[in-house]
Parts: C-alpha cells; structure tokens; sequence
C-alpha cells in the first residue's frame, strides 16, 4: 500500500540554519502517528513545511500527499486538497464568533447540505461549540479554544489532519478529553491523523507509530508500544 | 435653515465616512495607514468626468468603469508597492511614506492627463432638486446620501455575511490559520485594496457632480476622512462611517453658523482632542493607542 503522506529527505533552512536534516518519513492511510522529541528538535517546522505554512524558499526535499506532489504548492491549495493542520497554539480568529470561524474552516467546501451535516457531527463531538456559537473566539477558554481549531479543521472535510500540540497550555482533564475525541476521529471517522505532541507519555499511548525527533532528525521510528517500552526513550522522553 | 445645513452636511459627512471606511478596510488588512485614499478619489471623480461628460456615456456605464478601474488600481498599488515593501520587512511607517509618494504621483499624474482647472459635471438627472420634508435638495447631494448610504449597507452585508467577506476578515486577523483553511490571503488582502480604492472612485462620482472636479478634490477629503476614522476609532469599519459623518456634519455646522475660515480648526481640533483624550475613538478600538 503506498503511503498518503510521503516526505523525502526532508531539510528546512531558516536563512543559513538548518534546523531539519534530511528527514523521511510516511503516514499511510487511516493510520494515527506521532512525532516526539524536546523542543526546537525541528518536529513544528517539518509539520508547517507539510502544509505549506512557512515561507517556501527554505524547503528541500519533496513531499507527496495523496499521490501529488505538494512540496511548495502553498498553504491554501494544501488544505484544499483535502491535507488540514490545527496549527501550534490554536490560532482562532479571536474577533470572529465561533460560528464564523467554523465557515472560514468550511471555505473551501460548496456543498451546503455536506457542510450542515459535518456541523452536526462536530456538535456532537464537542457540544460546547454548539452552545457557544454567537461567542467571539477569543472570549473562550484554552480547551474550548482547541475544540474550535479541531472543529475548523473537520468542517473542511480533510483526509487528513495535522495536529501541533493539541495539550499545549491545557490542564489534564481538558486535554485528556480532546485526545479521546482526536482518537475517535481517527478510528471512527476514519480520518488520517499525524500530531506532534509534547506529552510524549500520552502521544505514544493514542499512536499507532511515532517517530522521535532530535536536533532535525529522526532517531528512531516504530510502534506506539514499542516505543513506550524502548528503555532509551523512557530515559529521554518519559521520566524513567 | 438648519435642516438644510444638516443635509449639506450629511452629503459631505457621508462621503468622509466613505474614505474613513477604506482607511480601515486597509489598516485590518495590511496593518499600514494608506494615504493616497484621497487621491484615489480624485482620479475617480476625473475618469467619471472623462466618461460621463467628455465620452458622453451613459451615467451608469460610466460608473461602472470608473470602479472597475479603480479595483484595478488599488489592486495593483498593492502588488507592486504595499507587497513588495512588506517582502522586504522595512518598518511600517516606510511604507505609509511610501503611500503618501504615490499620492502626490497620483495627484501629479492627474494634472498631467487633466489639467489644474476645475471640471463641472453636466447635470446627472433631469430634476434639478427633490423636495423632502420642506426642503429643497440638489438632486447630485440627494444621489450622493442614498447611494452613500446603499454602499454601506452593501459593503456591511458582504464583509459580515458572505463567505468570502468572512474570509477576509479572518486573513486580516491571522494570514497563516487563514490560509490553513484554504483561503489565499494574497488574494483577500489585494481584493481589499481594490475595494476601498473603488469606494474612493466611487465617493469621487459621488462628490464630483456636487463640488466640481479638480487636482486637489480628493487631497482634503481624505485627510478628513481620516480624521473621521480616528474619531470613530480606527480600523472599526462602523467607527468609520459614522466618525466621517459626524465630522461632516459638525464642519458644515461651523461653516453656516460661526464662518468656513474656522471649519478646519474644528475639524482638526476635534481630531487633537481625540488623539489626546480617546484615541481609541468612539468604537473603542486600540489601533492608535498602541
């Protein structure tokens, strides 16, 4: 089976520093896997790179996705291929309602009936979004907020998300929550998932692989399990 | 009298208004003040003039290629000027510099394609003046407050309500989670610049046909409306509009009751106050007071 998501020898230059070096990796489809590794190990850049978000004149390499060459093709052609990020740090439009964000999510779709029905489903897997609908985005809390980016990024009806640090500045409960609900998007929707994730403990736990960065590498990929048990990786990552 | 000083003033206020929304419509855009708004406005009110009067087209073909021109023109002052500079990450008040530029090459250009005497439009409708509540209104100022007022409702329900209005506004926000969503803000921010340099065309067909059309028409509206805009607190696009009116009406007021040599005290005097005492403005929006 050839993978949906390809990136082949991947290296990111922030002008003259490189901080991603020669990175290859592949996500097949209906797969959940993660990426892992301390901060500044390259794991943001290689997933804004995917999508398109960084300015492009520092990309080398090629990624493919469903087929199609996208290295450069720029962010919004990306996500209208079906390839949608929930970016690092949520990134709500905070002077739009809830609503409005939803339809920004929804602007590459045109198929009204579609769009009412994925609302439907994204009310069911967050009610609270339902409930605060005429709500500026920046009026809600930091899990609300992370409901809303997930939520913006389902209205699109991607083929697969891309999540950077869903649990970043949330407090357990709330995170734990959003973790359950990425893992049902992917198990029962069948959406294709790839997330970068801090909480190394609770990624390796959700993933079906990981793959584990350092200093824009990646040092080891395998199994969600057998990376949890890996005695290397409980020594760096998982607190003994 | 007061009534129709109040009208008088209304014409004018609407189309400060006008320009103050275009101010605004670019500051949540591109972060920058562009000040050839008012220029723009002249070259509006001067191809109105060509087409209308000089080519003797009808008045609504004539106002139709005037703001397709204009979407032309603020599109590409944005692509080939405002872009560029931003590319290169030269600090925001270059580029404002940059604007003012090409104001005075628009004002310049203008002379060079029109001359530096004043143009009087034909009359547009065939009644010289409509009758409402007692008072004798120039059919052009009537015109002028209705399509004013059209514009505005229309602009409200395209930015508020439609897709791609909401698109915008997002891109302005947050071009990176803009474009995660699918939207090109390259595209949104450009269309938002040929939008509010077609309503400068458009406030220029507008005032044209009222006040005469000439070299530096444009030059003190848009510093007006600029004023407006900062009164009603910059970058609200309602601030804006009714900033701009009020400012209209209260020099028109200055000019009927006290004399015209004090109105742009006033005026300017106002925005002092306000720069000094609210600079959020009226809608309370932080843009100046940061």
């Amino acid at each position: 089976m050839t993978a949906l998501l390809q990136v082949k020898d991947f290296h990111y230059y922030y002008g003259k520093i490189h901080v991603v070096k020669g990175v290859n990796m592949e996500v097949r489809e209906g797969e959940m896997v993660t990426i892992i590794g301390a901060n500044g190990a390259g794991k943001t850049t290689t997933l804004q790179a995917i999508s398109g978000l960084l300015p492009p004149g520092g990309v080398r390499g090629e990624i493919t996705f469903n087929g199609k060459n996208i290295t450069n093709s720029g962010g919004d052609k990306i996500a209208r291929m079906g390839l949608s990020q929930v970016i690092e740090g949520r990134h709500i439009f905070s002077k739009l309602t809830v609503q409005e964000n939803l339809m920004v999510g929804a602007y590459c779709r045109k198929d009204k009936t579609g769009i009412d029905k994925d609302l439907e489903r994204i009310f069911k897997l967050f009610p609270r979004l339902k409930e605060r609908l005429k709500q500026l985005g920046g009026t809600l809390s930091g899990g609300e907020q992370q409901m809303l980016a997930i939520g913006r990024s389902l209205i699109s009806n991607p083929k697969m998300i891309l999540l950077d640090e869903p649990s970043l500045g949330l407090a357990p409960i709330v995170f734990r929550e959003i973790f359950e609900t990425i893992k049902e998007i992917n198990e029962r929707e069948g959406k294709t998932v790839l997330f970068v994730e801090q909480n190394a403990k609770l990624a390796l736990k959700t993933a079906g692989r990981g793959y584990v960065f350092q200093t824009g590498e990646v040092v080891m990929h395998d199994t969600g399990e057998n990376l949890e048990r890996n005695p290397e990786i409980r020594k760096a990552y998982l607190g003994g | 009298m007061l009534a129709r000083v109040l009208v008088s003033g209304l014409v004018i206020g609407c189309i400060y208004g006008l320009i103050a929304l275009g101010y605004s419509l670019i500051y949540r855009a591109s972060g920058l003040m562009n000040f050839c708004q008012g220029d723009i406005l002249t070259i509006g009110a001067f191809l109105g003039y060509t087409f209308y009067a000089m080519l003797k087209l009808p008045f609504a073909v004539a106002f139709i290629l005037t703001i397709v021109l204009e979407i032309a023109l603020g599109m590409l002052l944005e692509r080939a000027v405002i872009r560029r500079l931003l590319g290169k990450k030269v600090d925001g008040t270059y580029i404002v510099l940059a604007t003012i530029a090409v104001s005075y090459m628009l004002q310049n250009g203008a002379i060079l394609g029109w001359g530096t005497r004043i143009f009087y439009f034909p009359p547009i409708f065939s009644v010289l003046s409509v009758r409402v509540f007692d008072i004798n209104i120039q059919s052009e100022a009537a015109f002028c407050i209705v399509a004013s007022v059209i514009l505005m409702i229309v602009l409200h329900i395209f930015v508020k309500y439609t897709a791609y209005g909401t698109a915008m506004r997002a891109s302005a926000m947050d071009a990176k989670a803009a474009k995660a969503c699918g939207v090109d803000p390259a595209m949104t921010i450009a269309l938002t610049w040929g939008i509010s340099a077609a309503i400068g065309g458009l406030c220029g067909m507008l005032i044209g046909p009222v006040y005469g059309v000439f070299i530096t028409l444009g030059a003190a509206i848009g510093r007006k409306g600029f004023a407006g805009a900062v009164i009603g607190g910059f970058g609200n696009m309602y601030g804006a509009l009714l900033g701009g009116a009020l400012l209209g009406i209260i020099e028109t007021v200055t000019t009927a009751y006290v004399s015209s040599i004090y109105k742009d005290v006033v005026s300017y005097g106002l925005l002092l106050v306000f720069l000094l005492i609210k600079p959020t403005g009226i809608f309370n929006e932080r843009a100046i007071a940061d």
